[in-house]
């Protein structure tokens, strides 16, 4: 037993020196992880689209128009920053992308009001963003409905029918919309939370791979197994090298997952025990996960992140935070479970954002334990079976 | 006439250099492919359909059954249970069962029969945004609809015809146009710029990592001299072929989505092969600037990557960059994947030529200079010999 805990120490020893003697790993480890999460809450700091520049068309020139365009400029989504003549202008405007939406008011737009008719109003979108779509949707459609209950007062009024029987009649069936967790419906308090976890898992994955690489480019492939191990317990050296990186990555989870979001307010319902309880098992299969990655296909340092960098974007929306895991075909959802980064993103940002509990993430919390332990045997087996084989420099041609 | 003999060359020896190990190329194109599969086959209905949704039906009623039913038929939601309280409904948002959920208060139906005006709730889980904000779209088209349908059973019976009554019900409404993108397809938003920021993205990584390895070997010198001493003449020999195949790759990709999945494209061609090529040199170009500046291939990797990384957010296409702060505003300027977006927005879109997309072509070709200054600095490196010690010891 004490030689078991020897074993495991030494090569916790050799994996940490390892780290902090290589310039890019360190990059990765340290600066990566702190820059990512500062950068990115920067970019996202106003989370939502404000005062979008909309160009007004108002051939109607009547009274109800021009209060709807005061309306309109009185959102926080909507700013009229042009009125146009006619179509045309605004239509120009639009193409150089100075306003994102239009709002045509034609001109019977008085007369079908004054005859008791439905009287339409022309909204063009610029579809380049799905946020411009958004800004103008809400900011036209909150003004809309207010201007609508006037217009049917009014109307209800000269029927004869007022006060609260009115009102009445105008609402039949009230409703409240609760916003939960993210009131404001902001895209930094939706991508920021899962993005944590996406830094840190692509940030650990990549540093195991090169540090692989860099064992393997030296063609001191065995420098992964110390020489007087290399008889023994594969399990051992897994162990060690993965206590070496968990060691690392604690203040790193701490940083990342408790302080970064508290100074940029993002949405933090989830305690602290919660969150390292849940982050244990994320880390473990991330760096077991690497492990095998990196014992079997790695041969060079450098190549990992010309090879695995990309995947970041197409693992976010395999976490199924964009677009629902639901909506996916069977294939992706049975695939995204590959990646230790679907239950944690998914695990995570209920804790974070939805302040749910452990028994809550009970799911994600298990599926994290599996892949740990799945990895864990991957891993150990994948440098038995290098070993046994003597496949050290045989599988180069497989390799990256 | 000299250089191009010296460009093509090195073209050529860099040619021979990839295809001896052609595992790079095979995999980046390779991923190119997957991702392009990938997203084409997730977002192939537009929206996310049949969101699950649920309901807490307190009153139990015809009426409630009624609600129930009726927002099952619509095409963007199910109703994935009904929960006799509002805790259970709660923690199954909380676990991710369900996007949203309508609470129906005990006594509904009377109310609406005494005509008291009854109160719903609708709960809404925006930490996922695009579910979110598509089932509360769905939920909240049901209570306009339902609030209609009981105004006009009153004013029917109070006598008022037809016409009459939808003046009452909407009196003023919108004609939405959604310029180009009618259906609202969010794989249009998606793809048309994520998978040339990927293959930009790539393209990028390639070049810092064919010239970092130069260094790694120490062949640096082999590599110029091949270009005659000519360091312009190297790097755009370097260049040359990954333009070409990258180029290839995003103008195969454009070809796809505009014509076999019939994403809008409204102006020319043209523009667009323009863009592409623009794109790919103008990301190879900041690559050739990072490598020539860095002493070594890890660091030069390292650099790179966290550079090129954050191009798919200040592209613009998901948040817009003009609501992001001045500092990332000015910042994105150094991404050519933004200028890409802008010139397929003004060219796809609404169809414009050369007299507004100008700026942002000028802008790419302006990344150019940034190759001139690398080369500069590698000159600088090749004349003080700064290798040539390095290569004898390698020897």
């Amino acid at each position: 037993m004490k030689q078991v805990l020897m074993n495991i120490l030494e090569v916790f020893q050799i994996e940490l020196r390892r780290v902090f003697h290589d310039k890019m790993v360190i990059l990765i480890f340290f600066i990566a992880t702190l820059l990512y999460p500062l950068i990115f809450c920067g970019i996202y700091y106003n989370e939502n689209v404000e005062q979008l520049p909309i160009a007004v068309v108002d051939e109607a020139c009547c009274e109800a128009s021009k209060r709807f365009v005061h309306k309109l400029d009185a959102t926080p989504e909507l700013q009229v920053a042009y009125r146009c003549m006619n179509m045309g202008e605004a239509e120009r405007l639009m193409r150089r992308r100075d306003v994102h939406a239009i709002f045509y008011f034609p001109r019977d737009f008085s007369s079908l009001l004054a005859t008791e008719h439905t009287a339409h109003i022309g909204v063009f979108c610029d579809m380049s963003s799905f946020y411009f779509y958004k800004a103008a949707l809400l900011g036209g459609n909150n003004v809309l409905i207010d201007e609508m209950h006037t217009i049917q007062l009014e109307r209800l009024e000269r029927d004869g029918i007022s006060g609260r029987q009115a009102i009445e009649q105008m609402q039949p069936v009230t409703y409240d919309n609760i916003t939960a967790y993210n009131p404001s419906g902001g895209y930094g308090s939706f991508f920021l939370p899962a993005l944590m976890v996406l830094v840190m898992h692509q940030t650990l994955f990549l540093g195991i791979c090169i540090l692989a690489g860099a064992a393997n480019e030296h063609r001191r492939s065995l420098v992964l197994i110390p020489p007087h191990l290399r008889n023994r317990s594969f399990r051992h050296v897994t162990v060690g090298r993965a206590l070496a990186y968990l060691t690392l990555y604690t203040p790193i989870t701490l940083v990342d997952l408790w302080f970064i979001p508290r100074w940029f307010h993002l949405p933090q319902l989830g305690n602290l025990y919660n969150i390292m309880v849940f982050a244990l098992p994320f880390l473990l299969a991330v760096i077991f996960f690497a492990m095998t990655i990196g014992n079997i296909f790695v041969r060079r340092k450098i190549t990992p992140m010309l090879c695995f960098v990309f995947f970041s974007v197409i693992l976010f929306f395999l976490s199924g935070m964009v677009w629902p895991h639901c909506a996916m075909p069977r294939f992706w959802q049975a695939f995204a479970f590959v990646f230790p980064s679907t239950p944690a993103m998914q695990g995570m940002v209920k804790i974070t954002s939805m302040g749910a509990e452990l028994h809550e993430v009970r799911f994600e919390y298990l599926v994290l334990w599996v892949q740990a332990g799945f990895y864990f045997i991957t891993a150990t087996f994948s440098l038995w079976f290098i070993k046994r084989y003597k496949l050290y420099n045989a599988m180069n041609s497989l390799k990256i | 006439m000299g250089m191009w003999i010296h460009i093509m060359r090195v073209a050529q020896r860099e040619v021979r250099r990839t295809m001896s190990h052609p595992r790079y190329l095979l995999l980046l194109a390779a991923s190119v492919v997957f991702t392009f599969v990938f997203f084409a086959t997730v977002t192939r209905d537009g929206q996310p359909q049949r969101l699950p949704i649920g309901i807490v039906d307190l009153d139990n009623s015809y009426l409630s059954r009624r609600i129930c039913h009726e927002l099952n038929a619509t095409p963007g939601v199910c109703v994935e249970a009904v929960y006799t309280n509002h805790t259970e409904a709660r923690r199954a948002m909380q676990r991710g069962v369900i996007f949203a959920f309508y609470e129906i208060p005990h006594g509904t139906y009377n109310e609406v029969l005494q005509f008291h005006g009854p109160h719903f709730s609708m709960y809404v889980n925006s930490a996922y945004i695009l579910a979110g904000t598509l089932s509360y779209k769905q939920l909240a088209t049901m209570g306009m609809l339902a609030t209609g349908a009981v105004q006009r059973e009153v004013l029917r019976k109070k006598g008022y015809d037809e016409e009459h009554i939808m003046g009452i019900i909407q009196p003023v409404t919108y004609d939405t146009h959604n310029i180009n993108n009618p259906w609202i397809n969010y794989g249009v938003y998606l793809m048309t710029t994520l998978l040339p920021a990927i293959i930009a993205f790539l393209a990028l990584l390639h070049m810092a990592y064919v010239v970092a390895i130069e260094r790694g070997d120490r062949t640096l010198r082999r590599w110029i001299r091949k270009a005659g001493g000519n360091v312009y003449s190297a790097m755009l020999g370097k260049m040359l072929p990954y333009t070409l195949w990258y180029t290839l790759l995003v103008v195969a990709v454009n070809f796809v989505m505009f014509t076999f999945l019939h994403f809008p494209l409204q102006g020319s061609w043209g523009y667009i092969v323009l863009a592409s090529f623009l794109l790919i040199f103008a990301a190879q170009s900041a690559a050739l600037l990072i490598a020539a500046c860095l002493p070594d291939a890890p660091l030069t990797m390292g650099v790179t990557t966290i550079y090129g990384a954050m191009s798919f957010s200040l592209s613009g296409f998901s948040f817009p960059v003009e609501s992001m702060p001045l500092f990332f505003q000015a910042f994105s300027w150094l991404y050519p994947i933004r200028h890409y977006f802008l010139i397929y927005t003004k060219v796809g879109i609404y169809g414009q030529g050369f007299d507004t997309i100008w700026p942002q072509v000028a802008a790419l070709v302006a990344f150019g200079l940034l190759a001139m200054v690398g080369s500069v600095v590698l000159q600088r490196q090749y004349k003080d010999n700064r290798w040539y010690t390095e290569e004898v010891l390698a020897i």
